[in-house]
């Protein structure tokens, strides 16, 4: 009977994973998935499932190659991770576990404006032991925002709205990013219906290209008569997270 | 009296294209023809559809609780729309999110229409309806769990519970000709559901043809509930309350009901929709509410005060 139970025990562990390799890091956050899948791919045990999603993620066709993980503490125990990458406010009650089982947990805040996303870069490059790969990273960045000083005399006025007709205000990434593209916000973060919109029309609206599948929040950024205003876009996977492609949101949006 | 509520629904409407949702009076044409008219066109369609729907169904039903929402033919209509939506058919085809709705309505009103043949009692009809509401509901909220679309299942209280936000005239084009089409199949048959007042037997004896009668009124109803809920969400109580506060004005007989029916309806949704953009114009809220809490609000008490009178 003993001998079953051990036999049993061992089997389970040797369903439980892969043996141990060194450096495995798990990624529960999707702002932390791409920056691993740009800085350290090799040490990938796994990434959150919204990494692999086209509208959200920079990175989702390479993290087609990758396991993905749910944030429950079981199931990123069973891989045995050394390293899980998270937020400080995201899947709060699983890190904490993860921690308590000894496991190591960086927490980092998001950036949101591009001294801010250097320094995150460089910090997360840091813990990955992947310095030179980081600083590659931010000189790519700052290439495509060479050009922009955000000094225009006169900017034109632009508003960014959000699905469900929220607006980006000032402290936003959208608001770093409207600037560094000579645009001046004239957003103050709140909802904004259609009415107030075409009622006082921007130079310029800012919108997110239509998703791949629809629903009723992103439907209404397609209200016919915004049509009136002159419209530049970008896809929302350059600005739901910060990183190193959020440059390209400003490419698209200075023209 | 019908002359009367037409005027009335023409001045609600030119009331309600004053209401904007951050100010009242007029605006720059622009935003009359492009946000505030659909708005206001189907605010009183629908809940004329409704209003209408509701009065044949508790005709052909013979059964005063008859409604629409009460009886699941909305959520249907709704299940049918949100398949269509998320999943995208109806960015690929416009016309496919309204024929979501009249399937799913169709679907629903088919079922009940089959059921009440066979039912034992008016309350057994009344059960079933329950349950397909129900199951209607759970479906959809399965349905936007599973969409591939991140704020699907927010949108839940949309599809629930209805609204006229940011609904544009490309809305009203794809909602309105199955609407008015509903309509006019639902208006003609005032004469078929009073002869079924007597009963069946008595209304084949009086040369009118049941079969037919039921089979129009559940296509009219439909079209008009199915095309409404595709654009509108479910919007309840609207069907049901609107019969009952008719009655003492306009009588007993079915066949009286249908017209002044559609109006009120009309009215009751375009005053329901004008309050929900009026109150964060009155009051420090930031959001508005959804229009069905309105018609629930109203029509809640109605049907506890029908429940009591029925209870012995």
């Amino acid at each position: 009977m003993r001998l079953l139970v051990a036999l049993l025990a061992l089997i389970l562990t040797a369903i439980g994973g892969p043996a141990r390799a060194a450096d495995r890091v798990v990624s529960l956050n999707l702002c932390t998935d791409q920056m691993l899948v740009l800085l350290a791919p090799e040490r990938i045990a796994a990434l959150s499932t919204l990494a692999r999603d086209p509208t959200l993620s920079f990175v989702a066709e390479q993290a087609e190659r990758f396991p993905t993980v749910r944030a429950s503490a079981e199931a990123v125990l069973r891989l045995r991770p050394d390293l899980v990458l998270g937020t400080r406010f995201g899947a709060r009650t699983t890190l904490a576990l993860l921690e308590r089982q000894g496991v190591e947990v960086v927490r980092t805040d998001l950036p949101q404006d591009f001294p801010a996303i250097r320094d995150w870069i460089r910090l997360l490059a840091e813990r990955l032991r992947q310095v030179e790969r980081g600083e590659a990273l931010i000189a790519a960045m700052d290439a495509e925002l060479v050009g922009s000083v955000g000094q225009a005399t006169h900017p034109p006025n632009a508003v960014a709205m959000q699905p469900r007709g929220y607006t980006s205000g000032p402290g936003s990434l959208m608001d770093a990013v409207l600037r560094a593209a000579e645009l001046a916000n004239a957003s103050g973060g709140r909802r904004m219906s259609a009415e107030t919109l075409l009622r006082h029309p921007p130079d310029i609206l800012v919108l997110p290209v239509a998703p791949a599948h629809p629903s009723l929040a992103t439907a209404m950024l397609r209200t016919p008569a915004f049509a009136a205003i002159p419209t530049r876009y970008y896809r929302p996977a350059w600005t739901i997270c910060a990183g190193p492609f959020t440059g390209r949101a400003v490419e698209a949006l200075r023209r | 009296m019908n002359r009367g509520l037409a005027l009335v629904s023409v001045l609600l409407f030119a009331l309600s294209l004053m209401v904007g949702d951050s100010v009242f009076g007029s605006a720059p044409l622009s935003i009359m023809v492009d946000i505030r008219l659909p708005r206001s066109a189907l605010a009183w369609l629908v809940g004329a559809g409704l209003g209408l729907s509701g009065a044949v169904l508790q005709g052909a039903l013979r059964n005063r609780l008859a409604d629409p929402g009460l009886l699941g033919v909305s959520g249907m209509a709704g299940l049918g729309s949100v398949i269509v939506f998320y999943w995208g058919w109806s960015q690929a085809f416009a016309p496919a999110l309204p024929i979501g709705g009249l399937v799913g309505a169709g679907l629903g009103v088919a079922f009940l229409l089959v059921f009440a043949g066979r039912a034992p009692s008016g309350s057994a009809l009344i059960l079933a309806g329950v349950a397909v509401s129900a199951l209607s509901a759970s479906a959809m909220a399965l349905a936007l769990t599973l969409a591939p679309n991140p704020f699907a299942l927010a949108e839940i209280t949309f599809w629930l519970l209805g609204g006229l936000e940011d609904r544009s005239l490309t809305h009203l084009a794809l909602a309105a000709p199955p609407m008015l089409c509903g309509m006019a199949i639902l208006l003609r048959l005032g004469t078929g559901l009073d002869a079924l007042s007597l009963g069946e037997d008595a209304a084949a004896s009086l040369g009118v043809r049941v079969d037919s009668v039921l089979r129009l009124a559940a296509i009219g109803t439909a079209l008009t509930v199915g095309a409404g809920a595709a654009v509108a969400g479910g919007i309840g109580f609207v069907g049901l309350i609107v019969p009952h506060v008719l009655r003492p004005f306009v009588g007993e007989r079915p066949g009286g009901l249908l017209v002044a029916s559609l109006f009120v309806g009309g009215c009751l949704l375009t005053l329901a929709d004008m309050l929900v953009r009026v109150v964060p114009l009155l009051l420090p809220v930031a959001q508005t509410p959804p229009l069905g809490v309105i018609t629930a609000l109203l029509g809640a008490p109605i049907l506890i005060l029908l429940a009591r009178k029925a209870a012995p």
